[in-house]
Formats: structure tokens, C-alpha cells, sequence
């Protein structure tokens, strides 16, 4: 781990000037290679063995059979895991909407109105992001059956449950990013619209928007694979007939894992994949460099 | 990215004040966000607060009495059948922030220092893949790494590494792997934004006026990526003590960690109060250790700075930016 060298004593007259900023190829250096190669196989070991063991035709996905869409084709002839990739994509379209419409209007709110307000508002954002997710679905839970026994009826449907329990990490999230991008933006541009008569609507929708959209589709494509991955909540907040792919692939563990998980895995892989590329594409078209793109991805913290 | 012709004379402060013309003040767009923050967080939280201080009315009923507030159900949390499953949670996840931090620290240096500009962009896409796959898939794949009828144990045993099937799935280094690895990205990540950030100019001034590339590192480098480091710590400690699904799949029924006896409570006893009540002492868990970390490491920056004689609090605030 440590990198120390010890018989690097730099002698000035020996060392030629020019040489100074070349990077060296000696053992330390070599050393952080080995150590980063190492990293991402261990990265990668469980996503490859999941995408290889979805060919298994075995009966149990732990035993390798032999190569074969078997599990592809259990997925296509089985409802259930189809029905589950279906809830999954439909809450995670509605929650990240959701989302990323109140967490842009707060991050602009808080990128061109700072105040005192501001404070308590980031603290609320930091503390919904620091709060354990199991710690959010016991709450949300009998939150949800409280507001049902109240005559809030909409509270005992499990679409609507999902949609906004996946959404509150997430508006966080995208209120994040968007004030991170807006207050590196000039407000001269919005307020020159003002001094031609723009009215504030075509101010927002031709000035301000434009300038927030990369921050905003990244934003909302972060909180569809969030909701996509979300487990620990859904169980917890999900109504009978209403069961996310997370919480569907989590009971089939606990019963006998079967090689259509593996083969769904992957199909979900693919789409986190594209879902991935297109936020790294719409932010290095606004200009973000790799260290901002980090920042967003993990959303803003750092 | 975006070009403003700002007029030289006055750069225009970003967060101005002044007479408007919009009709609607613009905090108000916070708004929204607000309500939702309250209705379905603080009050959701503050509804198991008050939980936490009822008692089950049977074994068929959720909603707790809380007619007679008392801490009984927080001193049951603390009883021995439950908390020495606090104690192992706090321990695998002090272990895992700790090795999470031991892995990431060099290959984030490697990752934004080493390894060329033009490749830079497309190694940290590649790291970010596992960071968005699913957990449970992720998790899932380990299981089948380490699983005692898995490939890598017939392997390992083909080649005379090990001679009986491999004992790591249902143990705890089983779960410290699977820990480890779900969370190793968010280490890497604020990691690779300290390093990334920091002026190559500030490392090669430090060796240009002799310092050895060690003294370099930790004198230079690590003190300015500190934030990163400490950003990293809690990304990676916070979302580990609430982890219970790593446990349940690689540890099985015996690894089992904070979050699931929570869960246990909600789901299957039924005795929404004890869960409460545990909810709320994982939230303690989580800050008095926070806390006490924090501590400590005030403690050893005021006894680093009072060893050195060069401080670089002035280069850190200009780096930092």
C-alpha cells in the first residue's frame, strides 16, 4: 500500500532538469499500475461472473450446466420477473419526473437566492441524504399506513408508495446538481432577458432552463437508476401485486437462485449501462471535466 | 463552459441582491421540495420517535400504545440478545470504512494522478460501472464467487490451493468482502475529485525543493485531499451501518447486522415500538461514532500542525477551491 521509496535522495547536480516532469517507470510507480489493475478486476469480478452464469442452463444458477439461453428464455415464458422489470421501470420513470422537477426548482431557488433559508434547506438535504436507508423504509412504513387510516386513500396504493419513497433520496440528489451547475452560471444572462421584456416565463423557459438542462437530465436519469436499484425501502413500503424488480430477485435469494435472475441481471445491466453513458454524454456536452462528472455521479459529494 | 461577456469593471457578484423584477421571489421554488421533505421525511422520522417510546399491545397489532411514553423499549434494544448485534455492525463497519479507505487511497491517486488526461475520463466511466449496477446483482455474483460449489472453490481446489471446499459464504470475512466491495466506489469517488483537483504545481514544487516523493505524499498531497478522505469515510461508514442485505445474502443467518434485526421487527414481529427504538439507536450509533472520529482527528491534526514547522493552511484554502 505504501508507495515509499527510500533510495530516491535527490542528489541536484545529478539530475538533469528536463527529466523532472517525465513520469518514471520505477517500482512505485509500477507498483500503483499493479494495484489498479487488481482494482478493477475486483470491481468486475461479480458483474462478469453474473453475465456469464446468465448463459447456465443448469437448473440452479451456482452449478454450471452448459452455455445456453435457457434463462433468457425462463424470463420471456415467466410473468412474474417480467411484471417486476415492468413496476421497476414505470416507478423509476414517475419517481425520477418527480424528483427532478422539485430538486431543480429548489436547486435554482438555492444556487440564486441563497439566504438564510438556505442553510436549513441544505441541512434538511444532508441529512435525508445521511439517514440509513432501512432507517427511511421502517419510518415510511407505517407513515404511509397512518396517512391511509387518516382517509388518504392514495397512500395505501403501492404505485404511488414507491414513487414517492424512491423520489426523496432522489430530489435531493438533483437539487445537488443543479445548484452546483447554476451557481457556476452567471445571472447577467437571465437578467439581460429581464431588461429586454422578456415576462419571467419566457425568461425561465428560453434563459434558464437551456443553461440547467444538462444539470437537470443528468439529474433525472440518476434518480431512474437509483430508484432502479432501490431495495431495502420498496420491501418494506411495496403492496401485494405491486413488487420492483429489486424485491422480486431478493425473495427468489432466499428461496433458490435460479439462472432467469442471472439473465435479468444482465438485461438490467445493459439498460444502467446506457442509462450511465447518457449522463456522462449530456455532461460532457455542458462541459463538465471527469472530476465534475465524479462529483455528479456521486451526487455532489466531495 | 458558459460564455459571459462580462463588462471588465464589474465581474457581477452571482449571488447580487437588489430590486427585482420578477413577481414571484425566486427562494419560493424551494418550496415544493420543502413540503415533500417534511411530509414524507421529518414527519415520517418524528412518527417513529414517538413510537420508540410505546409498547406492542399484542402480538397482532402494529400500531403501538404510546398512551404511557417510556424508554423501556430503548433499555430492551440494549438487552444481550440484541446488542452484540450493534456492536459486530459498528465493528464490520468501522473494519470495511477502514480497508475501503486502504484499497481506494492508492488507486484513486494512480487514477487522477498517474494514468494519462486523455484516459482519465473513460477509467472513471469504467469504475462507475459497478457503483450503478445493481446491489443485490452485485452481492448476488459474490455468493456464486464465493460459494463452496462454486467455480473459484472447485478451482482453487483443482489447483492445490486449498483442500477442502472454500469456507468463506455464511462467515463474517465473507460479509467484510461483500462490504467492502458495495462500497468501495463511494470511497473511490470523493478520493479521485481531492486528487484530481489539487495543483500538480504543489507536488512538484514540494520535490523540487527536496522532499522525498514519501514525504511528498504525506506531507503535500494527503493533508490537501483530506476532505476528500473524510468525505469518503462518511459516504462509506453512514450507508454501512444501515446495510443489512450484504449481510443476509454472504453471511446467511449468522452475520447478521443492525439493520435486519430493525427490519425483523417491522416485518416479522411485529413490535413496531422495539423497532422504533432500535431505529433510533442506530441513528445514535452512527453519530456518537461520527462524533468521536471527528475528535480524534482534531486531536491528531492540532498534534501534526504543532510538530511541523511549514503549515500549508494557506495553499489548502487556494487548492481546495
Amino acid at each position: 500500500m505504501a508507495t515509499q521509496t527510500t533510495e530516491q535522495v535527490p542528489t541536484a547536480a545529478a539530475r538533469p532538469p528536463a527529466k523532472l516532469y517525465k513520469p518514471k517507470a520505477d517500482w512505485a510507480n509500477r507498483a500503483l499500475v499493479l494495484w489498479g489493475i487488481l482494482v478493477f478486476i475486483f470491481l468486475f469480478a461479480p458483474i462478469v461472473v453474473i453475465v456469464v452464469f446468465s448463459f447456465n442452463t443448469g437448473r440452479l444458477l451456482v452449478d454450471w450446466n452448459g452455455f445456453g439461453f435457457d434463462g433468457y428464455q425462463s424470463f420471456l415464458d415467466n410473468p412474474a420477473p417480467r411484471e417486476a422489470v415492468k413496476v421497476s421501470v414505470i416507478v423509476g420513470v414517475f419517481s425520477a419526473i418527480v424528483a427532478t422537477v422539485l430538486g431543480s426548482l429548489a436547486g435554482v431557488a438555492l444556487a440564486r437566492r441563497p439566504g438564510k433559508w438556505s442553510a436549513g434547506f441544505l441541512f434538511f438535504v444532508a441529512l435525508v441524504l445521511v439517514t440509513p436507508e432501512i432507517v427511511d423504509a421502517v419510518a415510511l412504513l407505517p407513515w404511509y399506513v397512518t396517512l391511509g387510516n387518516w382517509g388518504l386513500s392514495a397512500f395505501d396504493n403501492g404505485w404511488v408508495r414507491l414513487i414517492v419513497s424512491h423520489s426523496l433520496f432522489s430530489t435531493a440528489v438533483v437539487a445537488l446538481i443543479v445548484r452546483a451547475r447554476m451557481s457556476g452560471i452567471d445571472e447577467t444572462l437571465e437578467e439581460a432577458a429581464g431588461d429586454l421584456y422578456a415576462p419571467p416565463v419566457r425568461r425561465f423557459t428560453q434563459i434558464t432552463l437551456p443553461l440547467m438542462m444538462p444539470a437537470v437530465l443528468a439529474g433525472a436519469l440518476l434518480s431512474f437508476t437509483l430508484s432502479l436499484d432501490n431495495t431495502i425501502i420498496s420491501s418494506f413500503v411495496q403492496v401485494q401485486g405491486v413488487t420492483p424488480w429489486p424485491v422480486y430477485v431478493f425473495s427468489s435469494v432466499k428461496a433458490s437462485l435460479r439462472p432467469e435472475i442471472a439473465a435479468v441481471s444482465t438485461l438490467m445491466f445493459m439498460l444502467t449501462l446506457v442509462a450511465i453513458g447518457l449522463v456522462a454524454l449530456v455532461l460532457r456536452r455542458g462541459g463538465d471535466s471527469s472530476s465534475d462528472i465524479a462529483r455528479t455521479m456521486t451526487g455532489g459529494g466531495g | 463552459m458558459t460564455m459571459t461577456e462580462a463588462p471588465e469593471e464589474t465581474p457581477a457578484p452571482a449571488a447580487e441582491r437588489g430590486p427585482k423584477r420578477s413577481w414571484v421571489p425566486r427562494s419560493l421554488l424551494a418550496i415544493p421540495a420543502w413540503v415533500w421533505f417534511v411530509i414524507f421525511f421529518a414527519a415520517p422520522v418524528a412518527w417513529i420517535l414517538y413510537y420508540s417510546f410505546g409498547q406492542q399491545v399484542d402480538f397482532f397489532t402494529q400500531i403501538p400504545d404510546v398512551s404511557h411514553p417510556n424508554f423501556h423499549r430503548y433499555t430492551e434494544a440494549f438487552n444481550p440478545s440484541y446488542f452484540p448485534t450493534f456492536k459486530r455492525t459498528l465493528k464490520i463497519s468501522l473494519i470495511g470504512t477502514a480497508l475501503c479507505l486502504i484499497i481506494a487511497l492508492p488507486f484513486s491517486y494512480w487514477l487522477a494522478v498517474k494514468v494519462p488526461q486523455r484516459w482519465r475520463g473513460l477509467m472513471l466511466g469504467i469504475v462507475l460501472v459497478p457503483f450503478w449496477t445493481n446491489f443485490l446483482v452485485r452481492t448476488i455474483g459474490w455468493q456464486l464467487i464465493l460459494s463452496p460449489d462454486g467455480f473459484m472453490s472447485s478451482t482453487l481446489q483443482h489447483l492445490g490451493v486449498i483442500h477442502e471446499p472454500l469456507g468463506l459464504l455464511c462467515t463474517q470475512r465473507g460479509v467484510q468482502i461483500g462490504v467492502v466491495y458495495n462500497y468501495l466506489p463511494l470511497m473511490i469517488l470523493p478520493l479521485f475529485v481531492a486528487f484530481d483537483r489539487m495543483d500538480p504545481a504543489l507536488r512538484e514544487s514540494s520535490k523540487d525543493l527536496g522532499a522525498s516523493r514519501w514525504r511528498t505524499f504525506t506531507q503535500v498531497t494527503l493533508p490537501i485531499a483530506m476532505p476528500g478522505v473524510i468525505a469518503g469515510m462518511l459516504l462509506v461508514f453512514i450507508p454501512l451501518m444501515g446495510d443489512y442485505i450484504t449481510a443476509i445474502l454472504l453471511g446467511c443467518a449468522k452475520g447478521s447486522m443492525a439493520g435486519q434485526l430493525v427490519a425483523s421487527q417491522f416485518d416479522s414481529t411485529l413490535d413496531w415500538s422495539l423497532g422504533s427504538a432500535m431505529a433510533v439507536m442506530l441513528i445514535l450509533f452512527i453519530l456518537v461514532t461520527v462524533f468521536v472520529f471527528a475528535l480524534i482527528g482534531l486531536a491528531l491534526r492540532a498534534a501534526v500542525r504543532s510538530h511541523r514547522k511549514v503549515t500549508l493552511v494557506d495553499v489548502t484554502s487556494d487548492g481546495g477551491k
